[in-house]
């Protein structure tokens, strides 16, 4: 009966799980044809002034080369500055950055600690550009990423930010490797959200929006270490347009050990249940399009439907191992290869719905690849990711969901 | 102007997920249905192989016995068969009718086998090793599971080994009559070694020890191999 019941709401939420996957799918056989390279490689029609906000904080091994692929973007000088903000940096930040003094192009600016938010707050302060942008001290962008992002805003003049596709650079360790093909499959999901309306997040790494976001909305706000997510969530709570546009590039370096990755996400996952709590006005409402019915909903109880399902294969996992105890026990360890017989091959529901699963999900990072870098590629990340990232995930979410029922918050590093 | 949601792509994606859900269901419906053939025509198979023994060996009544090698016959397919079979319980569930139904028909074959074995040994005085094993998948009998590793592990070591292994809750009258005939209790796992039950968990060195004639075969075949190595050096 138990069992029943909890097979019962498995295929609930597996049903759903599917349904996302093929709503995605539908949109982006309804976008394919948008999903071209470059587009403006000539001459823009206009140059927004454009300001890039580097905030940082104890950044001096990564800010030069940061600072240096903003300095190599391809666009006027004149219609670009760059803010370097030392958000009161203990190391050599400072010094690091002084070699930038001369450049006329960038301004060097150092406050007292703060936050990430208050130190991108206080570039938006002293601008007056048009476009305000912003770029982790541990990213760097492609030479086209700005052309690219302003020839968007140049089309859409009701876009009010853009994001672009976020890719992990020169990954070594097994864990950049599968960030690199998690990354890739993030990139196809929000370029599928982008012409839903439904993008939750202005990441970091050079999300860019019109200087009258922040003064119709305001600044960003301290939430929970996401500030990108929560300022994301007021500009759609207030009908603000979020594109993405996946041809401009941009690099940042993902956590290269565990422990790292799992402190970078669980301020995401906690900062994401957070913000979506603060944000639940406009869970499950119509007006707030696919981003109140499916992608805030999805935000918050899709953690609750992952860990369920993965708590389905432990559970299996751990009985099969058990099992093969209890017989390595009776018998001894037996070296006989599996049966070849393709009567023994699995073919119940789950595992053809496994099956699905997994032809979809290679539809999906297949795509992903073809965003970021162009064309596909087969690579040992696409291997770690589908079998690692279902191991690893719960480690923070988990704990997330704990730190969510208990309030305990999380911190930046 | 925010993007609206199009009823109509809902319902497309719901379609569609449907129809891929319900989709897995019915492949794997036929997939089952496809085994349920499959074991049906193993069990088909082999009730004509036990009848054409059967028949060889009335014909053979008067004449040698050498005409009549039932040392390793069927066992192997008996064993083949039951690994599919429960394969199939796993997959379909215990109280799933056709398993039921063909858990029935393996019991039978498996009788009608240990029958005609027994009708072999009379005639020529060749002297089978037999192993009659009953057990319970009601949840009711942890050992069973370890005594299942065992007897397969037996099985595979020593191909001459006969096991007939009997549900203990099947509603078969034959299986009733087998377990009246040795006058078994509900203590499970059991297992009949000539003609005397034996209660409890079992494991390969007690088997061994209540069956001698194992360690012979063992010893046999071990020597078998010794003097192909020496052969083989030679050349």
């Amino acid at each position: 009966m138990v069992e029943i019941l909890f097979n019962s709401i498995l295929y609930v939420f597996l049903f759903l799980t599917l349904y996302l996957e093929v709503f995605f799918l539908i949109t982006f056989f309804e976008e394919r044809l948008k999903l071209g390279a470059k587009s403006a490689t000539g001459k823009l029609s206009y140059y927004p002034s454009v300001t890039i906000i580097v905030p940082c904080w104890n950044e001096e091994k990564t800010v030069s080369k940061t600072v240096e692929s903003l300095l190599a973007l391809r666009y006027p000088k004149d219609r670009l500055e760059i803010f370097v903000v030392d958000d009161g940096s203990t190391d050599k930040t400072w010094a690091v950055i002084q070699k930038f003094a001369n450049n006329q192009q960038i301004k060097l600016f150092q406050k007292e600690n703060g936050g990430k938010h208050t130190a991108v707050n206080f570039g938006i302060k002293n601008t007056t550009s048009e476009l305000i942008g912003c770029l982790d001290a541990d990213s760097f962008v492609d030479k086209d990423a700005l052309h690219e992002i302003a020839s968007a805003f140049n089309e859409d003049p009701d876009m009010m930010a853009a994001i672009p596709t976020i890719i992990i650079h020169e990954p070594k360790t097994i864990l950049q490797k599968m960030q690199r093909t998690e990354y890739h499959t993030v990139a196809f999901f929000k370029r599928m959200l982008s012409p839903l309306d439904a993008i939750t997040v202005t990441p970091g790494p050079f999300s860019f929006f019109r200087k009258e976001v922040f003064e119709r909305i305001g600044l960003f706000k301290k939430a929970h270490n996401t500030e990108d997510m929560e300022l994301a969530l007021r500009m759609q709570s207030n009908h603000m347009r979020i594109r993405n546009v996946h041809t401009a590039h941009v690099y940042t370096s993902g956590p290269e050990t565990l422990y790292k990755l799992y402190r970078q996400r669980l301020r995401w996952a906690y900062g994401g249940m957070k913000n979506t709590l603060d944000y639940r006005f406009m869970i499950f409402q119509r007006k707030y399009g696919i981003l109140g019915m499916i992608t805030l909903p999805l935000a918050f109880f899709g953690i609750f439907i992952f860990l369920y399902n993965f708590g389905f294969v432990v559970f299996h996992i751990v009985r099969g191992a058990m099992s093969k105890a209890v017989e390595i026990s009776t018998v001894g360890l037996s070296f006989a290869l599996p049966s070849a017989d393709s009567f023994f091959f699995n073919t119940d529901f789950m595992s053809i719905l496994a099956y699905v699963f997994l032809g979809l999900g290679m539809v999906i990072i297949w795509n992903g690849v073809r965003l970021a870098e162009g064309r596909f590629r087969p690579s040992m990340g696409i291997f770690y990711f589908i079998t690692l990232y279902g191991i690893v995930a719960p480690i923070w979410l988990v704990r997330a969901i704990v730190n969510i029922l208990f309030s305990r918050g999380t911190t930046w590093r | 102007m925010r993007a609206q949601i199009e009823t109509k792509k809902y319902l497309f994606a719901f379609i569609i997920t449907t129809l891929v859900f319900f989709g897995a269901l019915v492949v794997s419906n036929k997939f089952s249905t496809n085994r349920i053939a499959e074991i049906k025509s193993i069990e088909s198979n082999i009730s004509m192989d036990i009848l054409a023994s059967e028949t060889q060996f009335a014909l053979l009544r008067d004449s040698s016995c050498k005409a009549i090698d039932h040392s390793t016959a069927f066992s192997e397919e008996l064993s083949s068969l039951a690994a599919k079979l429960s394969y199939m319980e796993d997959d379909l569930g215990t109280n799933n009718k056709e398993v039921i139904s063909l858990k029935k028909y393996y019991s039978l074959l498996q009788i009608k086998d240990y029958l005609l074995v027994k009708q072999v040994r009379e005639k020529c005085g060749v002297k089978p090793i037999t192993i009659i094993y009953f057990y319970s998948n009601a949840g009711d009998c942890e050992d069973c599971i370890r005594e299942g590793y065992v007897l397969t592990k037996l099985r595979e070591e020593y191909p001459e080994l006969r096991i007939y292994s009997f549900d203990y809750n099947l509603d078969l009258s034959v299986v009733k009559t087998m377990k009246s005939l040795y006058n078994l209790n509900d203590s499970l796992p059991a297992l009949i070694i000539a003609d005397e039950p034996h209660y409890g968990f079992q494991s390969t060195e007690d088997i061994e020890k209540l069956i001698p004639q194992l360690k012979k075969l063992r010893e046999a075949r071990e020597k078998a191999a010794q003097a192909k190595t020496a052969t083989s050096t030679k050349k």
